[in-house]
């Protein structure tokens, strides 16, 4: 989680799907004085959604109408990270209407009619939640997809230590050394392993310099 | 409004002058004729609401006043209310551009970013920034900060002290250990100037060429604060304005000497004094175009406003209200300023810095190119 807010928002592409009322115009001027490119979209008809692949290729921020039905498809997953991010402008304040937008992926709300001086604040924390949200996202993957493949890991550990007639802790420190080694995350590393793809290098851990992995 | 008693009275003064010499100029000359009602908060943020209240309920429908951003951000949901508009005459930090407001001092990128430029490439690229403890130190800080350590420098240390804070031995010490490059100092009214004393004596006391190797730089700094210096402590400070007492052309030559006519006790003009007398004159321009003091109508006609001012052209820029200024990098000597750089034409107000720092692209880190092949 290191990375810089963002505060600078020139150039990128806000596209608003609102009913046209509330302080749209105050929040397309002001998103003009930040340097965004504003675009209106229409208003899909009842029961559809704006299709996503056309909303990623066509802007990069997303402002809809909580007043309006789901612009968005509320399928977005448990994460709801949306292609890009979404601010949701709240016209009711109903729990129903929040939700809504929540669901389709809104991290942070603007009041309507729409108030200047809320804009830089909505925008700033819309677009940096998101980007967090979005890299939670990724990294909860990852760490997902490694405990999906801790059995390889197992299994391996086992296949080292009989191989090398050494005990749990040592082949876990050599397995460590080898990926790190081969710049292989160790689920790749063991993934090989097992296939036989890979060896390892050092006969055993005592062969190495001692380093702060081991335990 | 503005308040000539409390902890930031002489550039308060100042402003209230140059305002002052802009009516009277306005009376004998026209094209309207203005009645100036004056109030003094003392520096109270809780006096600037209650008072703009008042003027506001009396029928006054603009007001030229405010120094501080704190007072500023204070009054203007007050403006917002009462259908007023706030003709705010100083340089500050940006990052806003309200309705209600016009915008007459310097935007962050005809300030600062200009001191920066001139402070790296002259004096080296390690800062040490000082403030008084609120938004106009913050960032300027901040600002420095970003630009300092993008273009490769550092900021030694940023230490912020409470508005009318005078014991600052504590900071000049850690200044001297430090010895940055420059000092960027964000320190108002009496804070700013015990601390280029304080610095000055404890430099002399050293053996240390503090003016040469390690200036004060500022965009706070003006004719009226020289003036209330000790003279031994007035030499060789740099500061970023878009105006100086010392700019030699037919209109500043008359508005000096119309201010010394008037205030014949006073310090020289300033950028303050200036942005002041620019306010009240672009307002009774838009007045008289718009033949009401009613705001929808003052604000259309206000961004057509052009003005040869003592500093050169200025205009209005129509979407942030700000106004197209001359930046400036002037060092002090005695009660004036050299000038020592310039800006060759008036450059177009950037409030939220959208133009002149980089862009944050989170969308452009995805590639929208397709290979061919």
């Amino acid at each position: 989680m290191s990375r810089n807010l963002l505060q600078n928002f020139r150039g990128a592409r806000a596209l608003i799907v609102a009913s046209g009322e509330g302080g749209i115009d105050t929040l397309e001027s002001v998103l003009g004085k930040l340097g965004l490119v504003v675009a209106r979209a229409d208003v899909p008809e009842a029961g559809r959604h704006l299709d996503l692949a056309l909303v990623e290729e066509r802007a990069d921020l997303l402002f809809i109408d909580g007043d309006l039905d789901s612009v968005l498809p509320c399928d977005l997953g448990a994460a709801r990270t949306p292609p890009v991010p979404v601010i949701g402008l709240v016209g009711i304040e109903a729990p129903g209407r929040l939700k809504a937008l929540m669901n389709q992926g809104a991290t942070a709300f603007l009041r309507k009619p729409v108030y200047a001086g809320a804009v830089y604040t909505t925008l700033f924390l819309g677009v940096n939640q998101y980007l967090l949200r979005k890299e939670m996202a990724s990294e909860l993957n990852a760490q997902q997809d490694r405990r999906r493949r801790r059995k390889a890991v197992i299994k391996t550990i086992l296949l080292l230590m009989e191989e090398h007639h050494v005990d749990d802790d040592e082949a876990y420190v050599m397995l460590r050394r080898d990926s790190m080694r081969r710049r292989q995350s160790l689920e790749d590393y063991c993934e090989d392993y097992i296939s036989g793809r890979s060896k390892l290098t050092a006969s055993s851990p005592e062969a190495e310099p001692r380093t702060a992995a081991r335990r | 409004m503005f308040s000539t008693t409390g902890p930031y009275s002489t550039v308060a003064g100042a402003m209230l002058n140059g305002a002052l010499l802009a009516v009277s100029e306005i009376g004998e000359a026209g094209p309207v004729e203005l009645v100036p009602v004056v109030v003094d908060p003392g520096g109270d943020l809780s006096r600037y609401t209650a008072l703009s209240g008042q003027l506001l309920a009396e029928g006054v429908r603009h007001v030229v006043g405010c120094y501080t951003s704190s007072s500023r951000k204070e009054v203007i949901p007050c403006f917002e209310k009462h259908d007023g508009i706030l003709w705010y005459p100083s340089h500050y930090e940006g990052f806003e551009s309200a309705d209600n407001v016009v915008y007459t001092g310097a935007a962050p990128n005809q300030h600062i970013l200009p001191l920066i430029d001139y402070l790296m490439s002259t004096f080296g690229d390690r800062a040490f920034c000082v403030g008084s403890n609120y938004i106009w130190a913050w960032e300027n800080s901040r600002i420095l900060r970003e630009t300092v350590t993008a273009r490769g420098g550092t900021v030694v240390a940023e230490r912020y002290l409470p508005v009318g804070e005078t014991d600052l031995r504590k900071l000049v010490d850690a200044v001297i250990e430090a010895r940055p490059s420059f000092v960027f100092s964000s320190l108002i009214g009496v804070s700013g100037l015990a601390f280029l004393s304080a610095l000055r004596h404890a430099c002399l006391a050293r053996g240390i060429d503090q003016p040469g190797t390690m200036p004060v730089a500022s965009c706070n700094l003006s004719e009226p604060d020289l003036d209330e210096l000790e003279p031994e402590a007035r030499d060789g400070h740099i500061s970023s304005s878009v105006y100086f007492s010392a700019l030699r052309n037919p209109v500043n030559d008359a508005f000096v000497s119309r201010h010394a006519a008037a205030y014949p006790s006073a310090p020289l003009t300033s950028a303050d004094a200036e942005a002041s007398y620019i306010a009240v004159k672009l307002l009774a321009g838009a007045l008289a175009e718009a033949g009401t003091d009613e705001i929808l109508a003052v604000k259309a006609a206000v961004a057509r406003q052009r003005l040869a001012a003592p500093q050169g052209d200025v205009w209005v820029d129509a979407e942030t209200m700000h106004l197209h200024l001359t930046p400036r990098i002037g060092r002090s000597r005695g009660t004036e300023f050299d000038i020592i750089r310039e800006e060759p034409v008036p450059i177009r107000p950037d409030p939220y810095l959208v133009r002149s720092a980089p862009t944050d692209s989170w969308f452009a880190s995805a590639p929208r190119l397709r290979v061919a092949k």
